[in-house]
């Protein structure tokens, strides 16, 4: 097996009474884009905000680079190298563009990088550039996509978690952020994503799983897993209507 | 009435007084934007200062204006020291009835406390310079209170460039408006709250010195001003520094006039009864937008 950057080994979760997670293991190689799929309330968001500490598993391992995060808290595992987008991308609204970014640069290790971190934003962004004293609030829908991804490579994460980036964008919008992320996989960052939009998500993923009632139903290359009849049916035959 | 120089003096006083109330407020404004706790010991709290400043001042004979510095300091301390002792578990929960509980516990445990030490009756720090006015435009204006509202202005300046220029500042700003992604960027909550309730409560030592220097007090004193300070944060809205300081000057303006043209009983209903409006019309306060969140 190729360089594991994260295992996730028999995990579960629960929510109270009610178990989400039954069992769960992916694991992400480094360098890749690995996608989780599956309909609403299949556990991929819970799957996240377990690897990010927001919530503790019950059962089960979370490894990065060989070092176990069981336990740890989410400002921790920031530290560790994971940084969790979270679905709605729950930028700071009434901060500017730049206090965002500079909180994306709040660990102390990352802290004597930030200027060329946000060379490095910039670069990608130009238009956060130019409107860095903007509130993060004024900003539209895809420009907000943006700072929150440059918010988390303001981090220097091993890892980047996306939950839903491409959530509630225009259709040109959704292909700029999918472009964005295959540059990223090409500057080498390892992207953990999830999605609803099936087809895009697996054309671009190396490796996807698929989820339903919180368990691993499938796995494989994200171009098999495209070609395979019952995903299709399942999932990505509903593109159209939306949910 | 209606004479023109009677009525500035009562503006006037209505501002310095007001003022006391604004400082407490950006105290509570800072501790319930990022822990949700309404911190009614407030008033207690900045009751107990003033006897700290009173001890120094009459056992030790320390200036009260010099008090500023050792005051200040123990109640920074005493910030950190009822978060860490009092608020951590509770300031985590979802529930907030269990903080605002505490809070009042912690009220009432103080009243107690200073009734015992200090005794019912009412104290003053009583200074050479305590009575020394002079007049501007007709209106007599007295050397503590006008030393108050600068110490207040200034308190004022220094939180708001604290929470803007620094990065553990922006850290308390962002993690008043969500605290769930404020710990996926690596912010400590609890280094932010204790930061911030330290913070709070520095405000409650500095509003102390000043009702030391311009009020006499007593144990009891304090709940009547933690509500006055609620009504100036309703007034001002919350979150915003500067809005929670002219809550303050609006609500003294409204307290003395009111005592002024229909005396003091009727001014506390027009208080409260402004209060119920601002909450109806306004609840984001008459600063803020409808749309404005905490």
């Amino acid at each position: 097996m190729a360089n594991q950057l994260l295992e996730v080994k028999g995990l579960d979760v629960s929510y109270g009474d009610v178990q989400a997670l039954w069992d769960v293991s992916i694991q992400v190689e480094e360098g890749t884009i690995v996608a989780l799929v599956g309909a609403n309330g299949a556990g991929k968001t819970t799957l996240l905000k377990a690897i990010s500490g927001l919530i503790h598993a019950k059962k089960g391992e979370i490894v990065l680079s060989g070092e176990s995060l069981n336990n740890l808290k989410p400002q921790e595992i920031v530290d560790r190298g994971i940084t969790h987008v979270p679905e709605g991308r729950r930028l700071f609204a009434s901060l500017t563009i730049m206090e965002n970014l500079r909180l994306g640069a709040y660990i102390p290790r990352t802290r004597p990088l930030f200027t060329e971190s946000l060379e490095r934003v910039f670069t990608l962004f130009p238009v956060l550039k130019n409107r860095s004293n903007q509130k993060a609030g004024t900003l539209s829908g895809g420009e907000q996509q943006m700072l929150a991804i440059g918010r988390a490579l303001m981090a220097h994460p091993k890892l980047i978690m996306l939950d839903e980036p491409s959530l509630g964008l225009s259709p040109i919008l959704v292909k700029t952020i999918f472009q964005l992320i295959s540059i990223l996989n090409e500057q080498k960052a390892t992207i953990l994503l999830v999605e609803q939009n099936v087809n895009q998500a697996l054309k671009i993923a190396h490796q996807a799983y698929v989820l339903k009632n919180g368990k691993t139903v499938m796995c494989g290359k994200g171009c098999d897993l495209l070609a395979d009849e019952e995903v299709c049916k399942a999932y990505i035959g509903e593109r159209g209507s939306k949910r | 009435m209606g004479d023109i120089g009677l009525i500035s003096q009562v503006v006037v006083n209505g501002i310095l007084f007001g003022s006391m109330y604004g400082i407490a407020a950006i105290g509570l404004s800072l501790i319930f934007g990022t822990m949700r706790i309404v911190f009614i010991a407030q008033g207690s709290v900045i009751v107990l200062t003033s006897y700290f400043c009173f001890w120094l001042f009459s056992l030790l004979g320390i200036d009260p204006y010099l008090s500023l510095i050792p005051v200040l300091l123990v109640s920074l301390l005493l910030g950190a020291a009822f978060y860490y002792g009092l608020f951590r578990e509770a300031a985590a929960l979802k529930d907030r009835i269990g903080s605002l509980l505490i809070a009042v516990g912690l009220m009432f445990f103080l009243e107690n406390f200073m009734t015992v030490v200090w005794t019912p009756n009412p104290r003053a720090v009583v200074t050479s310079y305590g009575f020394t006015t002079f007049q501007i435009l007709g209106v007599q204006l007295t050397l503590t209170r006008l030393i108050g509202l600068l110490i207040a202005v200034l308190a004022a300046v220094a939180v708001s460039m604290f929470l803007k220029k620094t990065l553990i500042g922006t850290a308390v700003r962002a993690t008043s408006e969500d605290v769930e992604a404020s710990t996926l960027m690596g912010i400590n909550p609890d280094w932010v709250n204790i930061v911030t309730f330290a913070i709070g409560i520095g405000l409650a030592g500095i509003a102390g010195v000043t009702l030391a220097t311009t009020y006499s007090f007593d144990p009891v004193y304090g709940f009547e001003f933690a509500l006055k300070a609620l009504i100036a944060l309703t007034l001002g809205g919350i979150g915003r520094v500067y809005a929670a300081l002219w809550g303050g000057i609006i609500l003294g303006l409204i307290e003395l006039l009111g005592t002024f043209f229909v005396g003091a009983g009727w001014a506390q209903g027009i208080v409260f009864m402004i209060f119920l409006l601002a909450m109806t019309f306004r609840p984001y306060g008459i600063f803020g937008g409808a749309g404005d969140k905490v």
